[in-house]
């Protein structure tokens, strides 16, 4: 692990969990899913990351000082999070020593949740939930319980940091993307991206909160988008718009 | 033909400062640090987009927890929209977790600068999960032919 990054460990780290990442990115899918998911199964924080990269920042909770990016687990699941948008230029050494301490943990898999978002998004009847995965293995897992493959394009922010590391050190990884707001918090997209989660592991949550108190956690989630929004400019997110060049 | 006056180089210099003065406003509006909530006009902030099309220019907003019928949408002036709902119900910090701040809100508010010419008159409105929909069709003041 880089020495400018720490991830103190508070509690017994099981292995062979399943790791999921829930960051902030477009429609804080991400984040609303990871909350929820927390409260859902009741994870509780096993370890959080130290390092002078991130702001100088902590968040309170009663009263009492917590990293911005935390990791909750149980037995069977590591939940990374961050409460605060992460600066665009340390997304790099911040991710990738959550990845290496996930592999050193012996994580089965790696899912990153998030958005795609789409033009007209309030008229969407349904939400579609696309996915890209590490390698062809997980590709044909995927695409085999339904859920349809980005094919081409590109992919910016911290899952695509997700993909591109695990294919390289050998750990099986999905990103699921469920179409979703650009700018506004989508806990609509954030239930889909949960129901396909579900598909793909024994990871099953009820999503009925979710959808009940959608308008609240939009509302409570404006700050965290703004600030979102404006790491998103800096790391160009609007890429993923970009038509692709074919090059074979 | 009309004649024209002579503009003097205090006018130049006046004009000079006004455009730095509305250039810094403008630029204000949209760096500057502050919070998303207002304990005085109990209002909230919501969060908005703006999209420019050859024909018109579409400002969004998002409206959640708010009641459709009391959606005001107000041109200010010829380039600013004001824009108001209020909340089903009164929120407070404390429905936050947030104990240190006082106030309570009913209303999410904000102001607008439309970035090009449109006739505010011609505005269409519509409002969709949350999301309102502001839809000015550009003023084209002006076109260059290609010869």
């Amino acid at each position: 692990m880089s020495e400018e990054v720490k991830i103190i460990e508070k509690k017994e780290v099981p292995s062979g969990a399943i790791m999921l990442y829930g960051f902030p990115d477009v429609g804080l899918v991400g984040v609303i899913a990871a909350s929820h998911l927390i409260s859902e199964l009741n994870l509780t924080e096993i370890a959080y990351m130290d390092s002078k990269l991130l702001p100088p920042l902590i968040v309170l909770h009663e009263g009492l000082p917590h990293s911005s990016i935390r990791i909750f687990g149980n037995h069977d699941v590591l939940l990374a999070v961050s409460e605060t948008a992460i600066p665009a230029d340390t997304i790099y050494p911040i991710m990738d020593a959550l990845i290496d301490w996930g592999k050193n943990k012996n994580v089965g898999m790696m899912v990153s949740l998030s958005g795609i978002p789409i033009q007209d998004r309030q008229d969407a009847q349904e939400l579609k939930v696309f996915a890209a995965a590490s390698t062809k293995e997980m590709l044909k897992m995927v695409q085999d319980k339904g859920i349809e493959v980005l094919n081409e394009g590109y992919m910016v922010g911290p899952q695509a940091i997700v993909l591109q590391r695990c294919a390289r050190i050998g750990v099986p990884a999905v990103t699921l993307l469920a179409q979703c707001f650009l700018n506004y918090p989508d806990p609509e997209a954030a239930a889909e991206t949960i129901k396909k989660l579900a598909v793909i592991t024994e990871i099953k949550v009820d999503v009925s909160k979710l959808r009940e108190k959608g308008e609240e956690i939009r509302l409570r989630a404006r700050d965290v988008m703004k600030r979102t929004q404006q790491e998103m400019t800096k790391m160009k997110k609007t890429q993923e718009y970009d038509i692709p060049v074919y090059v074979s | 033909m009309a004649s024209r006056r002579k503009r003097s180089i205090f006018d130049i210099i006046g004009e000079y400062f006004e455009d730095l003065e509305e250039q810094a406003e403008r630029l204000g509006e949209t760096l500057m640090e502050r919070p998303s909530w207002n304990c005085r006009s109990c209002t909230l902030e919501p969060l908005r987009e703006i999209m420019v099309t050859p024909t018109e220019v579409i400002v969004t907003v998002d409206l959640p927890y708010t009641e459709e019928n009391t959606i005001q949408v107000k041109p200010i002036d010829k380039n600013i929209i004001e824009i108001s709902a209020k909340m089903k119900r009164k929120i407070r910090f404390d429905d936050f977790g947030i104990t240190h701040y006082k106030g309570e809100f009913q209303t999410l508010h904000c102001r607008t600068r439309i970035p090009l010419p449109v006739y505010m008159d011609k505005m269409e409105i519509r409002f969709k999960k949350g999301i309102l929909e502001v839809r000015l069709p550009r003023r084209h003041e002006y076109a260059i032919s290609i010869e």
